[in-house]
């Protein structure tokens, strides 16, 4: 009996680039500047405590690249990160944490846990950054986060957040920015002008045609700068400073950071704000 | 609705100046402007009472079963949704609330004075803080033209809201009237034409997003070119929906309603939406680039 020739193997279908892209990383390099926030955080707690500070509190951190550009920027450095996701943390330390040495990881821990429970250890610095708090919706929700991020700094404190705003953040819309390799695009499906309800996804868009549709949906509510300083002073925070980014003669933001009692309101702005404990 | 302080007259010099041969000064002919009131033109151009009252009495008919009888109105001004109210029905009264003594006072000689006696006469006007808790209980309270924005710490809002609903009846019903959209939060100046050749001038001088403190006047233009110019300037905070629905339930309101005026284009082509006077009920809302509406809280 003749053996029957094997069936060829069907050739495979060589995988799109968005089947081949890794979203977490597409995330950090659309979206994250982790040396730019460790320098401003650095400079603003100088200048309203006149020390360094050493130990930082990342909430919401996801691949907690930000915990590590702290614990790079300086060998006594410590940083604590938390997020909900294992699945996101476990990413982080297999891609960032863990191969970026011994020494570095060591001095670097990472929770998964809910940033409401989380009092210990007591840090110099915490913060919540890529508006990762608008998950609280109900007012007394980020009430009870902004007071455990007041119970959990030191006596000298600072807590960092970052806001959008301007007059493009409060409809629907959404803007593509072009990173060569892929597209990133923000969109705002829904702004409910009567809850404040802020419906977003971000998706990225490849050269071959593929597209990682949904790779994030937040399901936020946009607070407000004002709501922001209530909230912050009930909590217990003494002092709550905003900031603004200066421009250069082209109108484009300079990476440099003033405190005005007054702006202009623009079509889009994200800020920072400190509130001191 | 806030008003400016009255101006006081300028002070005499307290020593007399040397006699001078007195010289006639050249008479300009007033301009129109010169011999506006500006709180006619107030009432002309930016209350349109008759609609608010018929949108109150139908909404609170269908929350409470019955006809309000008895009104608040705060921040009153010159007291044309009282007037107006108590011509609808022989067996209304009206309390108008304000803190500004001359403009009450214009209320009387001109609103009230120009009203039926009958009606005229179940209007009481009050110089006194919308806070105050003494001022007797109402069917329906209302702060209209976004006044209570001049109330600019949560403290201070639900401080007048919860006075507001402690001299409600049991079945009282209180309204915001509320604005907001994109071009609510920007520095513009948009003008609207009247009759006459007269231009009403709403400006946004000033939107602050870090604390929304917002800086608004309001002036005319009269055909003749002249202009009556920032007659009235308004200091406020613009409070957000989700925050008035917040800070009214703290207050002590069992239930917070949102209404949306309609609007239309004039016609097919027009990209430019006008009101219709017709406020309807939402419980979600796009965003648009203008919008008004009430925000009716009941106790």
């Amino acid at each position: 009996m003749t053996a029957r020739p094997a069936k060829p193997k069907p050739a495979a279908r060589p995988k799109t680039q968005a089947a081949q892209a890794d979203k977490h990383a597409l995330y950090e390099r659309a979206v994250q500047d982790p040396a730019s926030d460790v320098k401003f955080f650095t400079r603003t707690y100088r200048k309203l405590r006149g020390a360094d500070p050493v130990s930082l509190r990342e909430d919401f951190c996801g691949t907690a690249v930000l915990c590590l550009a702290w614990a790079k920027s300086s060998g006594e450095r410590t940083a604590v990160g938390v997020d909900l996701s294992q699945e996101t943390i476990n990413w982080g330390l297999e891609h960032r944490i863990v191969p970026a040495g011994r020494e570095v990881a060591s001095r670097i821990s990472l929770l998964c846990a809910d940033v409401r429970e989380v009092k210990k250890p007591k840090v110099d610095v915490a913060c919540a950054l890529n508006f990762s708090y608008y998950c609280f919706k109900q007012r007394q929700d980020l009430l009870d986060y902004l007071r455990a991020v007041h119970a959990g700094l030191n006596k000298d404190g600072v807590f960092f957040m970052d806001l959008l705003g301007g007059t493009e953040a409060i409809i629907e819309g959404s803007v593509d920015n072009d990173h060569g390799e892929f597209i990133y695009r923000w969109e705002q499906a829904r702004f409910d002008a009567l809850t404040h309800d802020f419906l977003c996804h971000i998706h990225f868009l490849f050269p071959d045609g593929s597209k990682l549709l949904n790779a994030f949906t937040y399901d936020w509510r946009l607070w407000m700068a004002p709501e922001l300083r209530d909230l912050l002073l009930e909590a217990g925070f003494s002092r709550v400073h905003f900031y603004w980014e200066k421009t250069n003669a082209e109108g484009e933001g300079t990476g440099s950071f003033y405190e005005p009692d007054y702006v202009e309101n623009q079509e889009i702005w994200w800020t920072y704000l400190a509130a001191e404990r | 609705m806030p008003k400016k302080p009255a101006k006081k007259p300028t002070e005499k010099p307290a020593v007399k100046a040397k006699k001078k041969q007195p010289v006639a000064p050249k008479k300009a002919r007033p301009t129109l402007a010169d011999r506006a009131d500006k709180f006619a033109l107030y009432q002309r151009s930016v209350q349109s009472p008759g609609v608010d009252i018929a949108f109150f009495d139908a909404e609170f008919r269908k929350h409470r079963g019955r006809v309000p009888r008895t009104v608040r109105e705060d921040f009153c001004g010159t007291a044309l949704f009282s007037a107006e109210w108590c011509k609808t029905d022989p067996q209304r009264t009206a309390l108008g609330v304000d803190l500004d003594g001359p403009t009450l006072e214009w209320g009387r000689n001109n609103t009230l004075a120009a009203a039926p006696p009958d009606a005229a006469e179940r209007v009481t006007l009050v110089q006194a803080d919308v806070r105050d808790t003494k001022l007797g209980k109402s069917d329906l309270i209302v702060a209209m033209n976004f006044s209570y924005c001049v109330f600019k710490t949560r403290d201070e809002l639900r401080g007048y809201l919860a006075a507001a609903r402690e001299n409600l009846v049991d079945d009282g019903v209180f309204a915001l009237e509320v604005y907001g959209g994109t071009e609510a939060v920007v520095e513009l100046t948009d003008e609207r034409e009247l009759r006459g050749g007269l231009v009403y001038v709403w400006e946004q001088e000033k939107f602050n997003p870090i604390d929304h403190h917002t800086l608004c006047h309001i002036s005319w233009r009269f055909r003749d070119g002249s202009e009556l110019r920032r007659a009235f300037t308004y200091d406020w905070r613009l409070w957000t929906l989700p925050e008035l629905g917040e800070l009214l339930r703290e207050a002590g309101f069992s239930d917070v309603r949102y209404y949306f005026e309609r609007v239309e284009a004039e016609d097919e082509d027009d990209e430019y939406m006008t009101g219709t006077g017709e406020f309807v009920e939402h419980t979600e809302i796009e965003n648009q680039e203008a919008w008004l509406g009430y925000v009716l809280a009941l106790k």
